[in-house]
């Protein structure tokens, strides 16, 4: 087995795997990890190439478009140590193009495949889950805590959505917010967080809201429990109905 | 009465609708508009009940001139009424829109004076809805039986999914338990609204600007367990609206007991089994390549309670297993207890790559617990139990059989009026 290290960067990860296929050796004998700077590390330090990055990116893209998605929703789950499974899906990605996602029999896919797909799953449950409150000076604020890092999807989701507002969405984990002023969407990390004033109204509202989601439920028809497998007790902090 | 004293009365009467689909039509918002919608439509919350909760359902007025018996909103009920101005619920819309609580509205109301000029104000709210605030998100549109057709139109231009309610499987039970309501008056905007989906979809391929006719779909909803009718009646009824009114859904709503009356039968408890069973031959009917004949039958005419209604037609049909994983097409795939649609296309995917041992079915997530009895693996079996149905129902029932119910409770239908 020859070991390959890499910087852990998504760049870095593309232009290493760029790297090791080209040197057309069998993927299944190679591993791939993060480089730690230990003393007593082995294996063969790849530096990112940023423009073999971007030449094996556009090259998946056109053989293999579905893995770039893949790719996409595995780097936002932010998993360490699964490189070589992402080595070797890469390169049966290249050999068969799209239609390798449907190899969930490999390990390798499989895995990769899991993990995308939860992130995946996220992302789509927070369009629906996501509240914003509406601040003093009429621009609304949403915060979450999110497992995967999907602020940058999610943001555009709401870029085509709520067009006319000015909003942010923060991160509180991660420190990292989105902020949609005057039609155009900026990320940027933040170091200190005070909540802004909520607008007048913002109570009134959220009273409506409360109310509304108490009463749409059926009585005879009770079921806490289908209710939190649907919607984790994770995401109730910033949920408004669930609030006081 | 203020607005938020109304909207407690009128979502507590709305929330025996059981739609609340956000889902079916892809619309992109612009940069003077609030709103879009999303092909796959999204879940905002999770009501204590479990149901999902994405529209902001909610009904117009609920002062009825009608008495059905199953109602709560009936005319005779002594039960508190409210009406909404139009601007109320155009402001909750865009306020909750706003907040991403909701994906949009689904309006509904009680007959007020007269089915037209009920469909008349609630065509207005949406309306407004749709040019003054320019909001592009989903709106699912009541239609009210017995208004004319040019208003069914116009609902149909303005919402993404319409729906008259069927309410119950049988025109004698429409008679008898909604006796203001018409069979016609019913059926007939049902296939009004089939046949302009269909023009309006025939148009805009010729003619790409045409208006859109409720580019969601038509859906329909019947109470269950109100009335007498099988299940083998309410299947042969979907399937009927599916094939020949084009229906994207129907919906299924175990009766929940609000009035007294003794056209009603008595219940302990809503009939949330039958409702869910109902669900999965729905599913078998829209997916599976299954028809109503095949799940039931008039010497059989109700569903299984302690399994679920492919389990069933399995154990009915030893002839037809095992199933061979690696050479049986799409369709036979489907009917295997275990393996579903998404399973099924799986199994078909990986094939392409190399043969499927049972570590990759288990891969794939196909529920082995009850596959296990109804395949084969490159010709080798699972369980080397000889298939003898009764033999496989025990296992199934006792064994880790996955959803089953253990032990059905006797049914109780009491049915008062009937025996009267």
């Amino acid at each position: 087995m020859d070991r390959y290290l890499y910087d852990g960067t998504s760049e870095g990860l593309l232009s290493a795997v760029a790297h090791i296929l080209a040197g057309e050796r069998d993927v299944e004998r190679v591993t791939l990890g993060e480089r730690e700077n230990t003393l007593f590390e082995e294996g063969v330090y790849l530096a990112t190439n940023t423009a073999a990055a971007e030449e094996f990116f556009s090259r998946l893209q056109m053989q293999a478009s579905e893995a770039v998605y893949t790719f996409y929703y595995f780097t936002m789950a932010e998993k360490d140590g699964m490189e070589t499974s992402m080595l070797r899906y890469l390169a049966l990605a290249m050999q068969h193009g799209s239609k390798v996602n449907g190899y969930l029999t490999n390990p390798s896919v499989k895995e990769i495949v899991t993990v995308s797909r939860k992130a995946g799953r996220e992302l789509h449950r927070m369009k629906g889950l996501l509240r914003f409150e509406k601040l003093q000076d009429g621009a609304y604020l949403a915060r979450m805590e999110p497992d995967n890092n999907i602020i940058h999807p999610l943001a555009l989701h709401f870029s085509k959505r709520l067009r006319a507002e000015d909003w942010f969405i923060y991160d509180v984990r991660r420190r990292i917010a989105a902020r949609w002023h005057r039609g155009s969407l900026t990320l940027g990390s933040i170091e200190q967080f005070t909540a802004p004033a909520l607008s007048e109204e913002e109570k009134a509202v959220q009273a409506l809201w409360k109310t509304f989601f108490g009463t749409i439920a059926i009585p005879e028809r009770r079921n806490p429990r289908l209710q939190k497998s649907s919607m984790p007790m994770k995401y109730w902090k910033y949920l408004t109905e669930k609030q006081g | 009465m203020e607005t938020l004293a109304k909207l407690q009365v009128l979502s507590g009467a709305a929330r025996y609708d059981a739609s609340c689909a956000s889902s079916g039509c892809r619309r992109e918002g612009n940069p003077y508009s609030t709103g879009n919608t999303s092909q796959s439509g999204i879940c905002h919350s999770w009501s204590d009940d479990g149901r999902c909760i994405s529209l902001l359902k909610i009904l117009l007025s609920n002062d009825c001139i009608y008495d059905c018996a199953y109602c709560v909103n009936r005319s005779s009920n002594p039960v508190e009424r409210a009406s909404f101005e139009a601007r109320e619920v155009v402001d909750l819309t865009m306020e909750f829109y706003r907040r991403n609580y909701i994906e949009g509205l689904f309006l509904s109301s009680a007959v007020m004076k007269s089915p037209d000029q009920t469909m008349e104000r609630m065509i207005s709210v949406v309306e407004t809805l749709r040019t003054e605030e320019r909001f592009r998100g989903y709106i699912h549109l009541k239609i009210i039986p017995g208004c004319g057709p040019e208003l069914v139109r116009k609902a149909g231009l303005h919402a993404d999914r319409i729906s008259v309610n069927i309410e119950l499987p049988s025109h004698e039970s429409l008679k008898r338990l909604a006796p203001q309501k018409e069979k016609f008056s019913i059926l007939e905007p049902m296939s009004l609204i089939g046949k302009e989906i269909t023009e309006s979809l025939v148009e805009r391929r010729s003619r790409g600007k045409a208006p859109k006719f409720a580019p969601a779909g038509q859906s329909t909803q019947m109470i269950v367990g109100a009335s007498p009718e099988s299940d083998f009646q309410i299947l042969r009824l979907s399937e009927g609206l599916y094939r020949k009114m084009n229906l994207k859904r129907v919906y299924y709503s175990a009766f929940v007991p609000v009035n007294h009356d003794n056209r009603l039968p008595v219940l302990a408890a809503p009939p949330l089994l039958r409702e869910h069973r109902l669900y999965q031959a729905d599913w078998l009917l829209r997916f599976y390549g299954f028809t109503a004949a095949e799940i039931l039958s008039d010497d059989m005419p109700n569903l299984d309670e302690s399994f679920d209604p492919k389990t069933a037609w399995a154990l009915r049909h030893p002839e037809f297993y095992p199933v061979e994983i690696n050479r049986a097409d799409y369709a036979t795939l489907l009917r295997v207890p275990g393996i579903g649609v998404t399973s099924a296309r799986r199994i078909i995917a990986a094939r392409r790559f190399s043969v499927i041992t049972p570590e990759g079915l288990r891969k794939i997530g196909v529920v082995m617990k009850r596959a296990k009895y109804f395949i084969t693996c490159s010709g080798r079996p699972f369980e080397k139990t000889e298939r003898s149905p009764l033999l496989l129902r025990n296992r199934l029932l006792l064994g880790d059989g996955g959803d089953v119910v253990p032990s059905a409770p006797p049914k109780q239908l009491v049915l008062p009026g009937l025996l009267a």
